[in-house]
């Protein structure tokens, strides 16, 4: 692969790169909220507890502030799943994947009956290697989400990792000796 | 019942939240599937995993980031607001670790008229250390706009 992948070329034709805005198909619910409180014993009321938020400033269930729950609701709760297309764009030496960071921004609460849409954007690709891989090639993309209102609830900026195998890497370095 | 509710000016630098510890066994494998929705195979098939060049499966960015955010929901009550969340997943949990998440205040300030408070979050476990230091920016409601 040395000397094949020009990340130089791959940074001018994809840094910026904005996907059209895609609507999840269907309105926040309540049960998969239930399902992601679960999976870290979350038994707060403000997010599970209809009668118990529907007292508080709010007036009604939020979603827990997590990027990766308003992603669910704006684009990969739809089946089939629309969250693909941006990632695999990006020509990229290995095709592993692993989350780096994740940084969220919100701006307001999300409530169930709220209908989400979800703009992405590129906004870097650059190479720097790891132990697994030396060209190892990291991808930062924006995912700004908005309600039903067009009123933008909060914006997520993520950066993934993409990496060959360990028998992907000896494989081109025996193909480049 | 209603909830605890800091406000700001209680609240001081150096303050521990309230943590709690989650056991990463095949059930949270399972629950991760469920509530996050992520099928990607590196966490929940070690083959893959291994081949994948990982010592086993691990827990996603969903159930990740939903851990940290508790930290903080838990701590800052019904009228507080996480307006900025930050986390960087430098190792991994695996199955048989057990997953302590933790916060403690870092500063606090008010900002266009908001009353913030940065909290350091962060999960470890006893393999690993800090596998997944963060930072949360909280609004939280004054005592004087209570007045």
């Amino acid at each position: 692969m040395a000397g094949a992948y020009d990340i130089e070329a791959v940074r001018r034709k994809y840094v910026g790169m904005e996907t059209v805005p895609t609507r999840g198909r269907y309105p926040v619910e309540h049960d998969p909220i239930r399902r992601h409180c679960h999976m870290v014993e979350d038994t707060n009321p403000l997010f599970l507890d209809p009668e118990y938020a529907g007292k508080t400033p709010w007036g009604s269930v939020i979603c827990p502030p997590s990027g990766w729950l308003a992603m669910y609701f704006a684009s990969f709760g739809p089946w089939p799943p629309v969250f693909e297309p941006l990632v695999p764009v990006v020509p990229t030496p290995g095709k592993r994947i692993v989350n780096m960071n994740q940084e969220v921004e919100w701006f307001d609460a999300i409530r169930v009956g709220d209908h989400l849409s979800v703009k992405r954007r590129i906004a870097d690709v650059y190479q720097k290697p790891i132990s697994l891989d030396q060209e190892a090639v990291w991808i930062v993309s924006e995912s700004i989400i908005s309600n039903q209102r067009g009123e933008v609830v909060c914006v997520v900026r993520n950066t993934l990792l993409f990496h060959r195998s360990p028998e992907e890497v000896a494989a081109a370095e025996q193909r480049d000796t | 019942m209603k909830r605890p509710q800091p406000y700001w000016e209680d609240v001081q630098v150096g303050d521990d939240l309230p943590g709690f510890e989650l056991e990463i066994n095949a059930k949270r494998v399972f629950l991760q599937i469920s509530g996050s929705q992520d099928w990607y195979p590196v966490h929940h098939d070690p083959e893959f995993a291994r081949e994948a060049g990982h010592q086993d499966v691990f827990m996603n960015t969903g159930l990740t980031q939903a851990a940290l955010v508790r930290v903080v929901t838990d701590w800052m009550g019904d009228e507080g607001f996480l307006r900025k969340f930050y986390f960087e997943m430098r190792r991994q949990h695996r199955p048989g670790d057990v997953m302590a998440c933790k916060g403690r205040v870092a500063d606090k300030y008010v900002q266009d008229a908001r009353h913030f408070v940065e909290c350091e979050v962060w999960a470890e476990n006893e393999r690993e250390g800090v596998t997944t230091p963060g930072r949360a920016w909280v609004i939280l409601p004054s005592r004087e706009e209570a007045a």
